[in-house]
């Protein structure tokens, strides 16, 4: 298979192949927050488990409320944050067409997605060193479901914006028009950081 | 003039997304600080507590996600399974007597 060259890729990216005219917004992007729609049902099941079962007398201890460490969770919710803030400079440095600065904030936003995960590896970590593991009782098993199910979407976020940074020194430059795009890789990792907004609140802070 | 273009004139400025962030933190911080309040203010901090986390919720959509920006197809979509998702799972909190627990 003959292999694409900057300039043949620059030729086919400037076609937007993926417009729609009966809804004015790009198939794509739809198709995305169709998706996005869809995972609130998703999460909103493994959060309506927990809440289920976090008080649940009868079980085994430790339960997870009494090995909550707010402040070091505090700190890792404010990195993905920030890292919504670095993902959505790096599409406006994409609109500005400076592909350093995009190379730049998406490298950023993945390093901060990775600091978070780090820091959700030591917590589990922490966790099941005081005796919390995945079948201590039905308050851990929901509680790791959860922020594990979490943590894979935001790993495989870390993964997208590592392929579109790869993407982009590959070819030199990105694109909105066409496959996966930095403004479709943004709402997802936006998304990500909305659902710990909820989580953060919902199973960390309310009592 | 691409679709891109139309968006570059509609789309915050980084100077706001840099300022949301500062209010988003913040926000945070008092999140935090209820936490700790709550054996003095006690039950008063569930409610602001979602209050804020809902008040995040809305900006990082609105602003970061762009959907205060983008035609209300985009809007309906994803408010159609919010609404889905929250009735259905209030309803299964309802019926296990938690959801008054949460709520105090």
């Amino acid at each position: 298979m003959a292999e694409l060259t900057p300039e043949m890729t620059t030729e086919i990216d400037e076609t937007p192949a993926h417009s729609h005219e009966g809804t004015g917004v790009d198939n794509r992007k739809l198709g995305m927050w169709v998706f996005l729609s869809s995972e609130f049902l998703f999460f909103g099941a493994l959060i309506t488990n927990y809440l289920l079962f976090k008080n649940r007398p009868g079980f085994p201890p430790p339960y997870p409320k009494e090995l909550y460490d707010i402040p070091f969770t505090s700190v890792s919710s404010f990195v993905l944050l920030m890292s919504s803030l670095t993902m959505v400079l790096g599409h406006t440095a994409l609109e500005r067409d400076d592909q350093q600065g995009v190379r730049t904030w998406l490298a950023a936003t993945a390093l901060l997605g990775a600091t978070f995960l780090g820091g959700q590896f030591f917590e589990f970590s922490e966790f099941i060193a005081e005796g919390l593991t995945l079948s201590t009782n039905p308050a851990a098993s929901s509680f790791y479901l959860l922020t594990g199910f979490h943590g894979i979407h935001v790993a495989i976020g870390v993964l997208m914006l590592l392929s579109l940074f790869g993407i982009s020194m590959r070819y030199e430059r990105l694109s909105e028009h066409r496959g996966l795009n930095v403004e479709l890789v943004g709402l997802y990792w936006h998304f990500v950081d909305i659902i710990w907004i909820v989580i953060f609140t919902l199973v960390y802070l309310i009592p | 003039m691409t679709d891109s273009d139309t968006r570059a004139h509609t789309y915050p400025t980084p100077k706001l997304y840099v300022r949301i962030a500062i209010l988003l933190a913040t926000m945070t911080a008092v999140e935090v600080g209820l936490y700790y309040l709550e054996p003095v203010v006690g039950g008063l901090v569930i409610p602001f507590l979602l209050v804020l986390s809902a008040l995040k919720f809305l900006i990082v959509i609105g602003y970061y996600m762009h959907l205060r920006f983008e035609p209300a197809t985009l809007s309906r979509f994803f408010a159609f399974g919010f609404v889905l998702a929250i009735t259905l799972y209030a309803v299964v909190l309802a019926v296990f007597g938690i959801l008054a627990v949460v709520i105090g």
